[in-house]
């Protein structure tokens, strides 16, 4: 049989199990003795580690959200103009989740499950983006102009969606005629054509805006 | 008087934001001058440990006040 795990590394392969069935069939679709077979344990081991098929969900979604620190060394490492910060921020998250769509696929399937804790924490993510354009935009757009704060707050969900949806035909679907784009040109692109919507004209944006590794 | 040379409010600010502010705040302050930063938002506590570890400015204290996050970080020279 399998040679045996210590603790740490049980937990690890459990963890790893888990994130992969959930991003799979969703958090519902998936039952702890799915996750204890997949992973060569009975369930009363898998409970020793986890209390709960939710407790589980929720180490899965935790791991996720390490990417802090990153968008800290954009701020950090990058000028602190609207546009700099926020394509090295769209940098970030898109290389996050490229390395690892599961993310993404856990996310939509929470969006059709309707968890509001998980809903509450892919929101939350989205957030760093949504109040960092809202916030820019209140602090440079004339006061003047009409419908002035239904722009800004269609301004956060049109890069939201537009974000999602590149990742969603770049990670999952993956489109022919996108294959020969990186997803560090896209991102580029895409924060290009979204600023030069929102009336920042910047031409030719940093195309060093990338996060070194 | 205050122990503090200015003071920057966060609440309801996700990341980046706190730390965005706080690097402009900064900038306006002179070496050894102090910047007091209050978040609610519970990853701003590692955000800060990292910026400061980043920036060499030092991060005097961290800590919780009334369920917000209050920060203090001095200038580096």
């Amino acid at each position: 049989m399998s040679h045996r795990l210590s603790g740490p590394e049980r937990k690890e392969s459990i963890l790893a199990a888990a994130q992969g069935l959930f991003a799979r069939k969703g958090l519902h679709g998936v039952s702890v003795d799915e996750i204890a077979r997949a992973v060569n344990v009975s369930p009363a081991i898998l409970y020793r580690h986890f209390a709960s098929k939710q407790t589980l969900y929720t180490a899965v979604l935790e791991k996720f959200s390490c990417q802090r620190q990153s968008y800290v060394d954009t701020i950090v490492k990058h000028g602190t103009s609207f546009e700099d910060a926020l394509a090295g921020m769209t940098q970030v998250y898109i290389e996050n989740i490229a390395k690892n769509p599961d993310i993404l696929r856990i996310e939509l399937h929470s969006l059709l499950e309707g968890n509001p804790a998980t809903l509450a924490f892919f929101q939350n993510r989205w957030k760093s983006f949504t109040d960092y354009i809202e916030f820019g935009l209140n602090e440079t757009l004339p006061y003047n102009i009409p419908h002035r704060e239904i722009t800004i707050l269609s301004a956060g969900l049109m890069f939201q969606g537009m974000i999602r949806e590149t990742l969603i035909q770049k990670c999952l679907q993956p489109q022919d005629r996108l294959v020969d784009i990186s997803l560090h040109e896209l991102s580029n692109e895409l924060v290009t054509l979204f600023l030069r919507s929102i009336g920042i004209n910047k031409t030719q944006l940093s195309r060093k805006a990338t996060i070194s590794g | 008087m205050s122990d503090f040379d200015s003071e920057l409010d966060a609440s309801g600010l996700n990341c980046p934001l706190p730390i965005l502010r706080a690097k402009k705040a900064i900038t306006a302050l002179d070496a050894g001058q102090t910047l007091r930063i209050i978040a609610t938002d519970p990853g701003s506590v590692k955000d800060f440990e990292a910026f400061c570890k980043q920036t060499g400015n030092e991060l005097k204290s961290s800590g919780e006040e009334d369920g917000k996050f209050v920060f203090l970080i001095q200038k580096a020279a």
